[in-house]
């Protein structure tokens, strides 16, 4: 039971150990998802937008962890 | 037959990523052999193999039958969550922010705890030697299992995924038995930062494609999307070291 747990909490920690920067990289392509599917978004410009809003989640993540852990 | 752009890639991400979390593994079963002598370290390390190997057998032909967008779609989000968690601590680790990985102090700590359970259990001891090495295996491959089954969830690039791992079970293998110490002078942090970088790169490629907005240039991109990947950790390490210097 004891590795059971283990590896369930190790599951979760490969996806979730920072939540909040997990959850901005799930709402930046489920935004550019949703754009997409209302053609608010054009198909080309999209990979290009996926890419920066995956840059721009890490650096909200850096900058937000790097003060904090100084701490 | 995979082009060499598309198997590159792959072989080098699933190399680099097993070989980080091999070496990881390793310290404790090499702590478990110091303890108790080697049967139980191999016993422990072999039921954990197996365990994993019989989880790519059974998980690689099942995702085959998946719907290839969707498959695309779930794996480049789950390989961009995985690898910005892996970019942003190595980012943070590299500008001072978080403490460095020692596997050293990881081998002290992994000895003496063993040799206490050791001290209060004499008789079970080999046993509990032995799931302390399955446990080490078994929690350190299933990100393994992850990378090898995600990087190579496309036709005909399971097998160069598994290739990559598999060397790098050879290769760290072979180090550390060789110098029967914990790999501490393997620089784990930059492993850890080029291992983000290209798994967030595969992420956000296959994001797109599974989304039916593929990059222009095919796989090619993916090299490109790696390089900006690391660029940008470059970028963001530089100002967190200076953010993390700044007097409070």
């Amino acid at each position: 039971m004891g590795v059971l747990a283990a590896l369930g909490a190790e599951i979760a920690k490969m996806f979730a150990a920072d939540f909040r920067l997990s959850l901005t990289a799930v709402a930046t392509i489920g935004l550019c998802a949703v754009g997409l599917r209302l053609h608010a978004l054009p198909p080309a410009d999209l990979p290009f937008l996926l890419a920066g809003g995956i840059v721009a989640a890490l650096a909200v993540g850096v900058v937000r962890g790097a003060p904090r852990d100084r701490r | 037959m995979p082009d060499l752009a598309t198997a590159a890639p792959i072989v080098g991400a699933a190399f680099l990523a097993s070989a980080v979390e091999v070496v990881e593994a390793f310290t404790i079963v090499l702590a478990v052999s110091v303890v108790r002598g080697p049967r139980p370290a191999t016993l422990g390390t072999a039921a954990a193999l197996a365990l994993l190997a019989l989880a790519v057998a059974v998980l690689g032909p099942l995702l085959a039958k998946v719907p290839i967008h969707g498959l695309q779609l779930t794996i480049g989000v789950l390989l961009t969550v995985f690898g910005l968690g892996w970019l942003r601590k190595a980012v943070l680790r590299a500008a001072g922010a978080l403490p460095l990985h020692d596997e050293a102090a990881v081998f002290r700590e992994q000895t003496s705890a063993l040799q206490r359970q050791a001290d209060a259990h004499d008789r079970a001891a080999d046993w509990l030697a032995g799931v302390a090495a399955f446990k080490a295996v078994l929690l350190e491959g299933t990100e393994v299992v992850f990378i090898v089954l995600a990087v190579g969830a496309r036709p005909g690039l399971l097998a160069p995924a598994a290739l990559g791992a598999a060397a790098a079970c050879a290769v760290v293998l072979a180090a550390g038995i060789a110098i029967r110490r914990p790999l501490s002078k393997i620089p784990e942090n930059s492993l850890k930062f080029a291992v983000g970088a290209l798994l967030t790169g595969f992420g956000v490629f296959w994001s797109a494609e599974g989304l039916g907005a593929p990059f222009p240039g095919g796989d090619w991109s993916i090299l490109a999307l790696v390089g900006l990947f690391l660029a940008a950790g470059a970028a963001l390490a530089s100002l967190a070291r200076r953010r993390v210097a700044r007097p409070a």
